[in-house]
């Protein structure tokens, strides 16, 4: 089991309890033979847990992996003020790429998604953004050159 | 049986079917998608005996994964802006295209529900047990539910990635640029980034890139 720490945002710990919460129930329902909870009956909610049904080992796998995350997590937080036009975790941040425009977020590992924008920190880019100001051109130069201004800055992390 | 039959019949097809990255990129008699998933099943077994993964599913995600392109076609992030003019797709293809955070919402979900109905259809006759497990194990890999799961997707595209590089070094194409560009944003595994490494010495230490 990995014992790294997991960097999530508050919204994304809430949607994780959430599917735990979930999948318990439902795995309670089919060892005990309890009804099983209502979100199973409907593809709306979530068709992803439909396939959960059928496998119980991989229920089981999902719900360890939910509780390892919960075990070794630390929230994503807007920084104080003062901080808040430097890179951190968490925070918007508008650039050009030699000349593209883009916005990334920084996230951690298990909440990034670049096709959706959410840069890991621990990515090559998302590591060289960190601690940087607007105005700053962060260069990425293994093995060819790209150099990344950042234009804003923001943190909206409810 | 019968099932069974026209399932692998279906599967046997991605044996000629070119990765539609190299088609747009000219690359002559480019690789099969079985092609691709023959290497990444390859690397997710032995790379990820470095991450104590559960190796069976790690390795028959692998050979999933790309089953839904079957019907829904292989895609890139080019399709929606490449132009028809074949000078103009060339000089296209030199940068990484980049959206607005609307626009990656709407082509990730469009994507995902295409491959999505893709599976469905294929699965639809086979006994329900197998059927649930391809489906989950593919819903892991596109959603990154487990270890298993994100491991899976990193190593995808670096197959992909060493693929690229192999044919750069062969035919000076497809443009470097914008796969680095692409990689430095998207890899964040230990051990994918130290492949990565190997792999810059390995093709890019004696010719300057043309990007």
């Amino acid at each position: 089991m990995d014992i790294k720490t997991f960097y999530i945002t508050k919204e994304k710990l809430r949607e994780l309890k959430k599917e735990y919460d979930e999948l318990v129930a439902f795995e309670r329902s089919k060892t005990v033979g309890e009804e099983a909870p209502k979100i199973f009956e409907s593809e709306d909610i979530n068709p992803e847990f439909l396939s959960f049904q059928e496998d119980m080992s991989f229920l089981r796998s999902r719900i360890s992996e939910l509780k390892n995350v919960f075990d070794h997590y630390e929230l994503i937080k807007n920084p104080a003020k003062g901080e808040q036009n430097i890179v951190g975790l968490g925070a918007k941040v508008k650039i050009d790429v030699d000349g593209e425009k883009d916005e990334f977020m920084i996230v951690g590992t298990l909440e990034a998604n670049p096709a959706l924008g959410k840069i890991s920190n621990e990515s090559p880019v998302g590591k060289a953004l960190l601690g940087h100001k607007i105005g700053d051109e962060v260069v990425v130069s293994s093995p060819i050159k790209t150099i990344y201004k950042i234009k804003n800055i923001k943190y909206e992390i409810s | 049986m019968k099932d069974l039959v026209n399932f692998f019949h279906q599967a046997g097809k991605l044996k000629d079917m070119p990765r539609r990255g190299w088609v747009i990129n000219d690359i002559k008699n480019p690789e099969s998608i079985a092609d691709h998933i023959f290497r990444a099943s390859l690397m997710v077994w032995i790379l990820g005996n470095k991450k104590k993964l559960n190796i069976e599913r790690v390795l028959k995600m692998a050979l999933i994964h790309d089953l839904c392109e079957i019907y829904a076609g292989d895609t890139t992030p080019y399709d929606s802006v490449l132009p028809k003019n074949n000078k103009k797709r060339r000089e296209f293809m030199k940068t990484w295209p980049r959206f607005s955070e609307k626009e990656k919402k709407r082509l990730s979900e469009k994507k995902h529900k295409k491959e999505k109905e893709a599976l469905k259809k294929l699965l639809k006759d086979l006994p329900k047990k197998l059927s649930s497990e391809i489906k989950h194990l593919w819903y892991d890999y596109e959603k990154g539910l487990t270890k298993e799961g994100r491991f899976f997707k990193q190593t995808d595209r670096l197959e992909n990635f060493l693929q690229a590089m192999e044919y750069w070094k062969k035919y000076k194409k497809p443009p470097q640029g914008p796969w680095w560009e692409w990689a430095r944003e998207f890899f964040d595994d230990p051990v994918s980034l130290e492949f990565i490494e190997e792999m810059a010495k390995k093709f890019h230490h004696k010719i300057k890139p043309r990007v």
